[in-house]
């Protein structure tokens, strides 16, 4: 076990074996997103409540329950470079906090998109998913920007593993105390996503796949991403060196 | 040569006498962030209204608002002077746990600059006509909050001490952080106007404040480590 | 890589080693600082450390202190690991760096108060003392950034005088002193080395100490 998780931690080892694993990964995440998006999008009977608008819906709530999974990742890579130093944790963790800016503001983008046709507004507060999102999304950002002002690539792993272990307690906390905040605030504003979610199989089958498509988007740009990260940080290792004068 | 070690206690207080000495010999780094609350609070008026039911429906946001800026802005100066003259490392190179010096710090911070701002808070409640009856939940919610803020804008301070220029990189980390505070400080004053106990939300800021006081000078200290290496 | 000469013959065995550091690696923005370094330091020995600039002096003294982990390799204190015995290991170590840790608002006496109260227990009559020595008498009250660059070094040193720590880590202590300074701290560093103490300094001033040793780096 611990000889597993140590050659795990090798970057070079990480490089080979994900470079077997990354045409399985595309060719899967092709299927399901082109089965998802085609079927989704386009042949999807409407919503009796919201019409042709739950087609947006499979897409949020896709890459919304995707972003969820950023702080766990962070969290838990976090922990990693404090505890065991090891270098690739953070080189996934340097790329997660990116992806995962990323996936909140589209979170944010396709929820304010549906929220327009729905709710006749692109921005609601009374909704406190999109205000936890909104506030993951600053944590993150506050992760990136605290990492781009550290000159020293050491100081800077281990200072952003433990930002993003106290941003992790913190997204939780804030998320709860949003509810909170919003369930006294709720006469103000009937709208709620709940009681218009879309029902029916076909939607929720139609969710699924593209929850499973979202997330091997997100692994395989995190895959990819992180091979940059490795042959840049060991441009001057052997094995690199070799790489590169093969190609 | 064979004094003693001194007991944890005795370092504790020692810090913070000193910490609260350079406060007093530094009256601007005190004073500043106080004054800053003030400002503040008195531009809300100005720029919303005069009127006073109005300014009593924003009171609380305005004066708890204004309590997370000042007290943000005073964070900075609670390392970097001992990060510069290199204070800083004798005290990670004591040998009593960093925990109890860096909550030291922290204390004596507090006390110079998060107590004053409690203090003048009913004044300013005054000011923007919040009703009587919730200068007290104010200042408490206040009381619990703000060591809170700064318990854990102590840890961003601690991560980014070594910068040269840190700009507003204090202010992108530690704000959203403080959006529970934030809620529960505002809802506990609210409660109060609409007649409702405020208990509720005054214990749930002490149970955050005895997590804080727990676990955030564990964090800071860590990060000092970093920061320091 | 580097190499140890020595002026007194160390003995082979571990008695009265105090500090030993074995295959000691660093490296910094992908430049080796230093490799396979070995050294030890025993007990009443002078140990200087000499390299150009950028060679790792400071981040040697600064891994030894603990306050830099960037590191591989082991660093014993008696034997065992220092992060094993943290507390014994700082509570017996006095180091003064590049900053000299002393706060330009306080004044010498209330900057010693704290300083030395982080490890042990002192009263005023040790600091006034201490302060006399180092031949800051009249300046006890004044806050430091009054004195001199090399007047505050002088506060850091009669942290020397007063501290009972038999490991002492200075980096650059004789930078802003004058030649009299010079002297004396060359006679404090002498009676540490006397009493059974050892240090660690680095230093490009020529050093007259009779348990000196030296170790290059880079």
């Amino acid at each position: 076990m611990w000889l597993w998780f140590s050659k795990l931690g090798s970057p070079k080892w990480f490089y080979e074996l994900s470079g077997k694993w990354l045409p399985w990964l595309i060719a899967a995440m092709v299927v399901f997103m082109t089965v998802g998006l085609v079927w989704g999008l386009l042949f999807l009977p409407p919503d009796y409540q919201q019409g042709f608008t739950s087609r947006i819906l499979i897409v949020h709530v896709a890459v919304a329950g995707t972003s969820l999974a950023f702080f766990p990742l962070l969290l838990v890579s976090g922990t990693i470079t404090l505890v065991w130093r090891m270098k690739l944790a953070d080189m996934v963790a340097k790329n997660a906090a990116i992806l995962g800016a990323w996936f909140s503001f589209i979170t944010l983008a396709t929820g304010s998109l549906w929220g327009s046709v729905m709710w006749g507004t692109w921005w609601e507060w009374t909704d406190s998913r999109l205000v936890s999102m909104l506030f993951q999304l600053f944590l993150l950002l506050g992760v990136i920007s605290l990492r781009s002002a550290l000159e020293d690539s050491e100081t800077a792993a281990k200072a952003c593993a433990l930002l993003s272990i106290v941003g992790c307690i913190n997204v939780v906390i804030i998320k709860y105390s949003v509810e909170w905040w919003n369930t006294l605030h709720q006469v103000s504003s009937p709208v709620s996503m709940d009681t218009q979610s879309p029902n029916g199989p076909e939607f929720w089958i139609a969710t699924l796949i593209m929850i499973v498509a979202v997330y091997l988007f997100l692994s395989v740009s995190l895959i990819l991403s992180t091979r940059n990260e490795i042959l840049e940080r060991e441009r001057r290792s052997q094995w690199v060196q070799d790489l590169v004068s093969k190609s | 040569m064979s004094e003693k070690q001194t007991t944890t206690s005795a370092a504790f207080l020692a810090t913070l006498k000193r910490d609260l000495l350079i406060a007093f010999k530094k009256k601007n780094d005190v004073v500043n962030p106080f004054m800053f609350f003030i400002i503040v609070v008195s531009l809300f008026p100005i720029g919303i209204s005069p009127e006073s039911d109005r300014l009593t429906e924003i009171a609380a946001g305005v004066i708890w608002i204004s309590v997370l800026l000042a007290s943000m802005l005073s964070m900075d100066n609670l390392y970097r002077a001992d990060f510069e003259d290199g204070s800083l490392e004798q005290l990670l190179l004591s040998p009593h746990p960093l925990f109890f010096l860096v909550l030291a710090k922290n204390i004596s911070h507090w006390l110079v600059s998060g107590l004053p701002v409690v203090l003048v808070s009913p004044l300013l409640a005054y000011m923007l006509a919040l009703p009587e009856e919730a200068y007290l939940t104010l200042v408490l919610s206040l009381l619990l909050g703000t060591p809170i803020m700064s318990l854990v804008g102590s840890i961003a301070v601690a991560l980014t001490v070594g910068l040269g220029s840190r700009g507003l990189i204090l202010a992108v980390i530690t704000l959203p952080m403080s959006v529970p505070v934030l809620i529960f400080g505002t809802l506990a004053v609210q409660s109060t106007l609409n007649s409702q106990s405020p208990l509720g939300y005054l214990s749930l800021m002490l149970v955050m404040l005895s997590v804080s006081v727990s676990l955030a000078p564990l964090a800071s200290a860590a990060a000092l480590k970093i920061s320091v290496n | 890589m580097s190499s140890v000469a020595s002026n007194n013959s160390l003995d082979a065995n571990s008695e009265g080693i105090m500090l030993s550091a074995r295959q000691l690696f660093c490296e910094r923005d992908d430049r080796v600082l230093f490799q396979n370094l070995d050294f030890d330091l025993a007990e009443g020995q002078v140990l200087q450390v000499q390299g150009s600039n950028g060679s790792g002096k400071t981040t040697l003294l600064r891994i030894l202190c603990g306050l830099n982990d960037s590191y591989a390799g082991s660093i014993r204190w008696y034997g065992q690991e220092i992060e094993e015995q943290a507390a014994a290991f700082f509570a017996s170590l006095l180091y003064i760096g590049h900053r000299v840790g002393v706060s330009k608002v306080l004044s010498p006496i209330e900057n010693l108060r704290w300083s030395c109260s982080l490890k042990q227990a002192v009263n005023e009559d040790q600091i006034m003392s201490a302060l006399k020595e180092v031949g800051l008498r009249g300046f006890e009250e004044s806050p430091c950034y009054t004195l001199s660059a090399g007047q505050q070094q002088r506060v850091s040193l009669a942290r020397l005088l007063i501290s009972p720590a038999k490991l002492w880590v200075l980096d650059e202590p004789f930078t802003t002193l004058d030649t009299k300074g010079v002297a004396q701290l060359e006679s404090i560093l002498q009676d540490q080395a006397k009493a059974g103490g050892s240090v660690m300094v680095t230093t490009h001033h020529q050093l007259t100490i009779p348990q000196l040793s030296l170790l290059s780096l880079g």
